[in-house]
């Protein structure tokens, strides 16, 4: 979607105007409409910028009467002496939109010299309209967006300062910052949480499972001075980490299993991406060299079998199937979600807002969005291979060769079936209509230009089928074609195994895409074949990008100037390099530029962005709540000093992510219980924006799912590898049958973490649509948290959590006996962290004396402090 | 969005505490299992807390509920609403003067007249094909818009245009906006619910009811015609309603005192009443669906007794008994997933057969709809739209079949105080594009929106910081229904 303001299509005045002028004849009249003296100047200044030599908008030109007289893609534009008639009138009249001119209204008495200028025949003094300015200029006016010193104050676009510490007596600076927030407002922090309900939310928030009893001990029997931090440091050592907080950025990198829209086409090696994600959080890689992998990582000095699999992160846009060069245009649609998904994703700009025009509210211009695209322009989608480079070949040259042996075999079945088909075709046809038949009998050169369109829709498309052919040969022939096909199926078997490969992007020449899986032209289509380039760089020299243009309105045909890359003017500091070329020469080391820019201490945003969204996660709000937008439309921070505190501080500990948790963690802010009686606080800050207790947070789709999987004790913690398939309803099925849902029994192989279960972008996966998991086709920072009565249906009534919830039983008997105390004591232990208070235990025991054990269970994952993090 | 004060009140003149509700409720839940009609605990109830608790228009509205008739697969213009007699003119001829002729699927093919002949029906004698007898006689309810017009001639894609005003995923349906923006009459049923084709689903699958970027609570609820509609909605067998009970009745009184912990908590608050809705459901839920409790007259005008029309004939008495309780936005879905080219309106092959097949389908359903609405009183408080993703072209492919076509298609509109008997803008003399008054489906939406009371520039809800709407930066409303 495009940003643009309602109220710069007002129409009011417009109307006020048209009415004004049902007047303007009478005056008119009495003054003739000189073109040269009247007519022109308007159309030099306020027209021609547009449709004139630099560019003409909708195939327009009015820089002289004959191509005016034409009109452009809209139609005629002047129907001499019927200015109403006239689309030129009324589009500057405002009678009809888009008003014009775009960029402002002519004066009421230009609207009427218009109108007079038309009644009177339009006529042109002269061939050909000076233009005022030249070409180049008027692009570059339309093109450029001054950035001045004021656009630059915004407090996102300046560097963070190192702000000092409030010296309040607060040993950690998060609670230094936050303590002076609070006192400025009266509010008083809470106490601190016990030690049950600190180590369910450390386990909850870190690895998103719930402690098991042996842990929650381990924690609160642990008497040492450092015993938190160690229990932090333990979880940040934990696989179960990276699954969680991988979870995260895998929204924002809008990863999914599958490619969208009608076909839904599988992505079978899209889980390395995701595993990528996983094993990169719990390796704690420095954030900038994650961008940088994920942007660029074909294009480093160190190309690693982990950087070629993170450039699937460019590559998560959902996709229309079928083959890109058939569909140049969609192409523009995938740049655009990468701009979108950097954008938000990495800076929080939503700088895809200017595809059509500046930007409505951030001083982001057009040029910016173009210059974006030009980094990332030269992109192919790549599978690479995972092997040594010496494999890859030996591999391809394998392939090569079993291809080669069966040419000249496929060439002979070919041949064998040449004259069946010749006898087949005719008879194909006449499964058509009369007139179809018709066109195809009557020789080429006789036939109505109708009917070459009728026979050439059934002569280049329909083709008979081997079997078809196999049912009418000589047997001579079968027995020729079934040894020749048996050779081919020998030979097939030599076929060596396929390597394994990533799912990415390189630089290369879209145009010459390969077909592959998914990739394929449409029915009918891919007749159109290009030649003369190739699709990977094969030397010699560099590989240069194909030019991409600065596109008014965003309209592919209306190019404007060849863009160099380049990144948001208001937000660059110094003169970045905007190509860093790998000494491989293969790529343009655009995307590596990007990345090193992103990831610069010179970046005002990456830092802020980003620690922004640790601190969501664990406090359940941004310290500017609109996690991917730090322009004027989203919020500003609550703590602005700490916020770029907190920025400076993550690049000074060289962007590590695991020491920005244990920062966090470790503060008073974090510890705080989240119960706190109605009093001053609650008036004074009713949603708790300056953190004077903890925020409960609601347990993510996957984690609910996780959490009961964890209680229950079927849990499978087996780590990668594949999507899993946990079973889906039939009736739900049927709402999207493309793509893949390979049903799997419900069993320990499909109860995996829910980041390894198969991501259908055309089918959610119903347990986690229903508990708001986001669209997965853009980027996504924050999650909606709702309430709904489905959500309740489905722990009440799903089949899966019903069937863990006796598996919860059964372990609870295994483990506790038949003692019913002791029964209720463990499963409060392994649901909530906590045994249970008095009145608890008599409502269970009393609830015991008549229902079995698993409905009990059952009504603790249920409850509302099992599906909350607090 | 929650009023935790207005809940608590509730809870306390209601007699106290969770438990007392959920029990009181649970008995007059007995007494109400398996009546037929609503006004024992079924219909409105006053839950403040709700997503989905009615919120005022902004203006008054024509129509307080939708039922969105799909015909999935792209029905022909030409063979339905808009006769095209330049076709026989030009029969045969190749489609020329209207720039580059672009088709889904292999070749352009010459022109090709209608396979159907059309009559006039009603005091408007407005011509509709002879496939659609039944629904001509109501042509004077129906306003048909000869001239919308879409972005894609991809089904998906369109599919989604028609859904949410953008040809890409991600972004709220319809239903989910008009729900966000009205809320629901009734607190026992989701207030959008989505009923498909018994075959499958509808191209472009769930996200066609996606909330996109807003809450759960505002997409679409999927129902199926049987007792049990909603995934999930009863435990499986083997549980008792007394063990159902037994467990909700321990969870509230559990949740109960652990909300003693978080006073002021809306958001706690809010789960608990969503499991005594959950249960609601699962009486009315069912209820509101069955069929089987209509007489034997109303279940023939909806075609239920012949094989051909019983499909979609349950889909649209379904819809009229859920509109009926209050539900706002029912949308349907004919054709499904299977074989494409026979199983929708996707005529690729043969217009005719398919065209006739799928007609016969759904012209006693749809006409009995609009009978039994009226008959009712409901028809000036519901808008029923009709449509397709796309039209199809005036040529002919392979002969006998058409091509995808969203440079015009024909959709029409009856109830909600509308004008019927009119046809609105004009596709040009052979279909092909529209000419006069082309519809963007913006404007369709914004129309919608309108008749409903709402202004589609005011219908905004907040995400990343922008005022997002479902008609973007555009629409403008089609006068001939709003004036």
């Amino acid at each position: 979607m495009r940003d643009q303001t309602p109220s710069s299509r007002n129409t009011a005045p417009n109307v006020l105007v048209a009415l004004l002028f049902l007047l303007a004849p009478m005056q008119a009249a009495e003054k003739p409409v000189s073109f040269a003296k009247d007519i022109q100047p308007i159309l030099e200044n306020s027209c021609l910028k547009c449709h004139g030599a630099a560019i003409q908008l909708s195939k327009f030109d009015l820089r002289t009467r004959e191509s005016a007289m034409k009109g452009g893609e809209k139609g005629p534009a002047i129907v001499p002496g019927k200015p109403e008639e006239s689309k030129l009138y009324r589009l500057v009249a405002g009678l009809e939109k888009p008003a014009m001119p775009m960029d402002g209204k002519l004066t009421p008495a230009q609207v009427a010299a218009f109108k007079q200028w038309i009644t009177d025949g339009a006529k042109w003094e002269g061939s050909v309209v000076a233009e005022s300015k030249d070409a180049a200029s008027q692009l570059a006016a339309l093109e450029e967006l001054k950035i001045t010193d004021e656009m630059r104050k915004y407090w996102a676009f300046q560097k963070p300062a190192r702000p000092s510490v409030p010296a309040n007596g607060e040993r950690n600076p998060v609670d230094a910052f936050l303590l002076k927030a609070l006192t400025e407002r009266g509010l008083k922090p809470s106490p601190q949480a016990d030690r049950r309900t600190l180590v369910r939310r450390a386990y909850l928030d870190l690895t998103g499972l719930p402690p098991t009893p042996a842990e929650v001990l381990e924690f609160v029997n642990d008497k040492s001075l450092r015993s938190w931090e160690n229990l932090i440091d333990r979880l940040l050592a934990s696989p179960s980490y990276g699954e969680r907080w991988g979870r995260h950025w895998l929204d924002v990198a809008r990863y999914a299993d599958s490619n969208g829209y009608e076909h839904d086409f599988n992505r079978p090696n899209a889980w390395r991406y995701r595993d990528y994600v996983i094993r990169s959080f719990n390796k704690d890689t420095p954030y900038n060299v994650f961008l940088q992998e994920q942007i660029a990582g074909d294009e480093m000095d160190w190309v690693t079998e982990d950087s070629l699999i993170a450039t699937g992160f460019l590559r998560s846009y959902a996709k229309v199937g079928f083959r890109e060069a058939d569909n140049p245009q969609y192409r523009f649609e995938y740049l655009d979600d990468m701009i979108a998904t950097v954008g938000r994703g990495v800076i929080g700009l939503t700088v895809q807002c200017a595809r059509c025009h500046n930007h409505k509210f951030d001083p982001i211009a057009q040029k910016d969005y173009y210059k974006m695209q030009a980094a990332l322009y030269g992109y192919v989608e790549v599978d690479h291979p995972l092997t040594s480079p010496e494999e890859a070949a030996a591999y391809s040259n394998a392939v090569e060769e079993v291809e080669a042996k069966l040419r000249p075999l496929k060439a002979d079945v070919k041949e064998i079936e040449q004259q069946y088909r010749a006898i087949l075709l005719p008879e194909k046809y006449k499964k058509f209509p009369a007139n179809i038949l018709e066109a195809i009998n009557t020789p080429e050169e006789k036939r109505t230009p109708g009917q070459v369109l009728l026979a050439n829709q059934i002569i280049r498309t329909v083709n008979v089928t081997p079997a078809e052919i196999e049912r009418i040969m000589k047997p001579e022939d079968l027995v020729r074609k079934k040894r020749i096909n048996a050779e081919i199926a020998a030979i097939e078997k030599m076929r060596p195994a396929p390597i394994p490969v990533a799912m990415g992007v390189t630089d290369g020449d879209f145009r010459f895409t390969p077909d592959g899986p998914g990739d394929e032209p449409a029915p009918g289509k891919g007749i159109k074949r290009q030649t003369g380039g190739s699709f990977l760089f094969k030397g010699p020299g560099r590989y240069e990008p194909q030019p991409n243009y600065f596109l008014y309105r965003g309209d592919l045909e209306s190019r404007g100037s060849k863009m160099q890359p380049g990144f948001v003017t208001v937000a660059t500091y110094g003169n970045p390099p905007v190509e860093l070329p790998p000494s491989h020469g293969r790529t343009s080391g655009r995307r590596r530029a990007l990345a090193e820019w992103l990831g610069s201490p010179e970046n005002p945003l990456t830092a802020r962005v980003f620690v922004n969204r640790i601190w969501h996660h664990h406090f359940g709000r941004g310290i500017v709540s609109t996690l991917d937008n730090f322009g004027k439309m989203g919020e500003l921070p609550t703590h602005p000093e700490l916020l770029d505190w907190l920025a400076t501080e993550f690049m000074n500990r060289g962007w590590s992510v695991k020491q920005i948790h244990r920062l966090l963690m470790t503060s008073n802010a974090y510890k705080q219980s989240s119960q706190t009686a109605a009093g001053e606080n609650l008036a004074k800050d009713p949603d708790n924006k300056y953190l004077w207790r903890f925020r409960i947070q609601r347990l993510e789709a996957e984690i609910v799912r996780d959490a009961v999987l964890a209680v229950s004790g079927g849990l499978n913690r087996t780590m990668g590898g594949p999507a899993v398939f946990p079973k889906i309803q039939s009736e739900v099925l049927a709402s999207m049958k493309l793509g893949i849902w390979e049903v799997e029994q419900d069993g320990p192989k499909v109860w995996r973490r829910s980041v390894y279960v198969y991501r259908k972008r055309g089918l959610p996966f119903p347990m986690f649509e229903v508990f708001d998991l986001p669209d997965q086709n853009v980027s996504c920072g924050r999650r909606n948290v709702s309430t709904v009565p489905t959500q309740a249906l489905t722990l009440l009534n799903n089949e899966f959590v019903l069937r863990q919830a006796k598996l919860f039983a059964d372990r609870v008997v295994e483990a506790a006996g038949t003692d019913r105390a002791k029964q209720i004591d463990l499963a409060y232990e392994l649901a909530l962290a906590r045994g249970p208070n008095a009145e608890e235990r008599a409502l269970a025991e009393s609830f015991l004396s008549k229902q079995p054990l698993a409905d009990f269970t059952h009504v603790l994952v249920n409850l509302n402090e099992f599906l909350y993090m607090r | 969005m929650i009023n935790f004060k207005s809940r608590r009140d509730f809870l306390f003149e209601a007699g106290g505490g969770i438990s007392g509700v959920a029990l009181a409720w649970l008995m007059s839940q007995q007494g109400l299992l398996g009546a037929a009609t609503a006004g024992t605990g079924c219909d409105a109830r006053p839950m403040p807390d709700s997503a989905n608790t009615p919120k005022k228009p902004h203006f008054r509205p024509r129509a307080t509920s939708v039922i969105s008739l799909f015909m999935s697969g792209g029905v022909s213009h030409m063979e339905t609403f808009d006769p095209k007699p330049a076709l026989e003119k030009y029969a045969g001829r190749p489609l020329e003067g209207k720039g580059e002729v672009v088709v889904r699927q292999g070749h352009p093919g010459p022109l090709m007249p209608s396979v159907f002949k059309f009559k006039n029906y009603g005091q408007s004698g407005l011509p509709v094909s002879e496939i659609f007898p039944k629904i001509a006689s109501h042509i004077d309810d129906i306003a048909v818009l000869r001239s919308v017009y879409g972005k894609s001639n991809d089904h998906v894609q369109a599919h989604y245009e028609l859904a949410s005003g953008v040809i890409r995923m991600g972004y709220p349906s319809l239903g989910s906006w008009v729900t966000y923006g009205l809320g629901s009459e009734n607190q026992s049923l989701p207030a959008f619910v989505v009923i498909y084709d018994a075959r499958g689903g509808p191209f472009g699958g769930p996200a066609n009811w996606s909330a996109g970027f807003m809450p759960a609570a505002y997409q679409g609820t999927v129902f199926r015609a049987s007792d049990n509609p909603i995934v999930d909605l009863k435990p499986p067998a083997g549980t008792t309603p007394e063990q159902q009970r037994a467990r909700l009745d321990l969870l509230g009184k559990l949740n109960e005192m652990d909300l003693k912990k978080y006073p002021g908590s809306s958001e706690l608050a809010a789960r608990i009443s969503s499991y005594e809705l959950a249960y609601r459901m699962q009486g009315c839920a069912p209820e509101a669906v069955d069929v089987n409790s209509e007489s034997p007259a109303t279940k023939k005008l909806y075609g239920l007794d012949e094989e051909a029309t019983q499909p979609f004939g349950r889909q649209c008495l379904m819809a009229r008994r859920l509109v009926e309780r209050g539900v706002r936005f029912v949308q349907l879905y004919h054709g499904g997933l299977g074989m494409q080219n026979v199983d929708t309106w996707d005529a690729h092959e043969n217009v005719k057969t398919n065209h006739t097949r799928n007609a016969a389908a759904t012209d006693g359903p749809i006409s009995g709809l609009l009978t039994d609405l009226k008959a009712r009183g409901l028809l000036d408080t519901t808008l029923v739209i009709w449509q397709g993703e796309f039209g199809r072209m005036p040529i002919s492919q392979r002969g006998l079949g058409r091509d995808h076509n969203p440079g015009a298609m024909s959709i029409w509109m009856a109830g909600a105080k509308i004008k019927g008997g009119q046809a609105i803008g004009a596709s040009d003399e052979f279909g092909y594009k529209a000419e006069q008054q082309p519809i963007p489906i913006h404007d369709l939406h914004a129309t919608i929106l309108n008749l409903l009371g709402m202004d589609h520039t005011r219908l905004t809800y907040l995400f990343n910081g922008r005022n997002m709407r479902l008609t973007d930066v555009y629409g403008e409303l089609i006068p001939q229904l709003t004036a």
